[in-house]
């Protein structure tokens, strides 16, 4: 058991000081400006709660914030459990491992605004490698909504994956194979060994992994954005396109309201899922 | 043979997009007095390097990127020191705010991280990119430290404090070489964080000071060689390639969640 000790938060100062100039002071900012309709930094008005009342008031809001939440769910659906898939696969793989990890690792370099940029090459019709293969069978990113939806979640997944399956090899490749014996021993299933040895054992890397993917899919924005701009007729319009738009035509009041509801729901999500995983350790 | 074909459709979906930009960045893609679009070679390359606005870009990203990375390293070694030794006041709460900074929407920060660094005069340079990602990367680096940390047995310590050495000696020629691996892994997530990030990136260089992200952007126009911005992006990931060479053997030892 750990020494207590108080003079410890010593060691955190330095740490606690820059982020608090960097993120504790500019959100209490954004707190202030929420309330405000600001033409120029020297001509500001107080408001009070209108923009939050227009914003929570308004029909786009509940959709855009239903299109993201969807996002989310989809796109930690899809991610979690094929990173986890392919960190087994790689696990059986010895000293191959290494090469695999390289390779998922490798779309995480990448600049975030060339991502989009990547794919849409790689799409082309006229001269991307997939296509011709995909105006073939009628892939249309550009008009139909749910081709859409496929390809942003293709370019998220293509990003993230990588990091889904570092964290889920880091979390299996240290479960000592004794224990794997032994459940052999005992004649488990591959279900039960995955339920009753490896979960348990990655869920701290998961957890990670969890709130770091959810957190980015719900303000995706470079590639919602680049892809097609929220569109077919707002199909693919998310909640942090609506908030670009804002900072975009410098409705700093309204943005600034909408940025830190933003906020308060991403807390909200964290904070229950904290709770949540505090509740089953105790 | 199951595991082999899953694995070729792994490399083939990561690698398909990548062997496109290569494709393109050796092509000619805008029609030139000299040569014919579809031509092959390395004048996209030559084109870029050329260029003095990005090489101006090239090192703009390295500066803002290694000082992100020694920020980070210093300030979060005493702290992940701190929680994976001892106990206190508020520790869990520490873990908690700093889970809260790692998951802000930087889009939200924006504009009054904007203000702020104008009135330092932080803006068009890269000192002020490397200051703001720390908001995300401090905190990756502490997680991670702190679990290498936590790995080190306590007799390290104790042994290093019978032997005279304390303070700055003990970090520098005890804990530090224990847990280089961790350095490593620590300052790759940073890294790949801060060297492809782009909302910080584009609010703080306003007129100068641009990253490659924003160099690539700028590429984009009416006319847009798409030839020639593949080739800068292709360059973009020697760095982070490199990287990933050096960490790949503890790259595995990740971070966990402890809040």
């Amino acid at each position: 058991m750990a020494p207590h000790d108080n003079r410890a938060w010593f060691l955190l100062l330095p740490a606690l000081t820059l982020l608090g100039v960097v993120g504790a002071l500019p959100l209490l900012a954004v707190f202030n400006y929420g309330f405000h309709d600001i033409f120029t930094l020297k001509d500001v008005h107080w408001v009070g709660v209108d923009w939050f009342a227009d914003i929570l008031g308004s029909d786009r809001f509940v959709a855009s914030l239903g299109r993201s939440l969807l996002f989310s769910t989809l796109a930690l659906g899809i991610q979690v459990p094929l990173g986890i898939a392919v960190a087994m696969l790689l696990l059986g793989q010895g000293k191959g491992a290494v090469w695999g990890l390289m390779l998922v690792a490798l779309p995480l370099v990448v600049p975030w605004n060339m991502i989009p940029m990547l794919w849409l090459g790689l799409i082309n019709s006229d001269s991307g490698l997939l296509g011709p293969g995909l105006a073939a069978i009628g892939f249309d990113w550009k008009f139909t909504g749910w081709h859409t939806w496929a390809l942003i979640l293709a370019v998220d997944t293509w990003h993230w994956l990588g990091l889904v399956v570092v964290l889920a090899y880091a979390g299996l490749s240290a479960i000592p194979d004794a224990y794997r014996q032994a459940a052999a021993i005992d004649g488990a299933s591959r279900w039960a060994v995955f339920r009753h040895i490896e979960l348990p054992k990655i869920a701290g890397a998961l957890a990670i992994v969890f709130l770091l993917r959810f957190v980015d899919s719900f303000m995706i924005y470079t590639e919602a954005f680049a892809i097609n701009a929220g569109g077919p007729s707002d199909a693919t319009r998310f909640l942090s396109l609506e908030l670009g738009e804002e900072i975009k035509g410098f409705s700093y009041g309204q943005a600034a309201a909408r940025a830190t509801l933003y906020f308060l729901i991403v807390l909200a999500v964290v904070w229950a899922f904290v709770a949540a995983t505090r509740e089953r350790e105790a | 043979m199951m595991r082999r074909l899953a694995l070729l459709a792994l490399a083939g979906f990561i690698l398909l997009p990548l062997v496109q930009a290569v494709i393109l960045s050796f092509t000619v893609t805008l029609p030139d007095v000299e040569l014919e679009q579809g031509t092959v070679g390395l004048m996209n390359y030559s084109a870029v390097l050329a260029d003095s606005t990005l090489r101006a870009a090239m090192v703009n990203s390295g500066i803002y990127v290694v000082l992100n990375v020694v920020f980070c390293i210093t300030l979060a070694l005493p702290a992940a020191y701190a929680l994976a030794r001892f106990r206190f006041l508020g520790d869990r709460h520490f873990l908690l705010v700093i889970l809260v900074f790692r998951v802000t929407p930087p889009v939200v920060l924006s504009l009054p991280i904007f203000i702020l660094f104008s009135q330092f005069g932080l803006v068009n340079s890269p000192v002020g990119i490397a200051f703001v990602h720390c908001l995300f990367n401090l905190p990756v680096a502490i997680w991670i430290l702190e679990s290498f940390i936590r790995a080190v047995p306590r007799e390290l310590d104790e042994t290093a404090f019978l032997d005279g050495h304390s303070g700055p000696s003990f970090f520098f020629y005890h804990l530090i070489p224990a847990i280089a691996p961790g350095i490593g892994v620590a300052a790759f997530f940073c890294f790949i964080f801060s060297w492809v990030e782009v909302v910080f990136a584009r609010i703080l260089t306003v007129t100068g000071g641009k990253p490659i992200t924003m160099a690539l952007q700028a590429m984009f126009g009416f006319q847009t060689d798409i030839g020639m911005v593949m080739a800068m992006t292709c360059l973009s990931l020697v760095p982070g390639v490199v990287m990933i060479w050096f960490v790949r053997n503890h790259l595995a030892r990740g971070f966990s969640l402890r809040a």
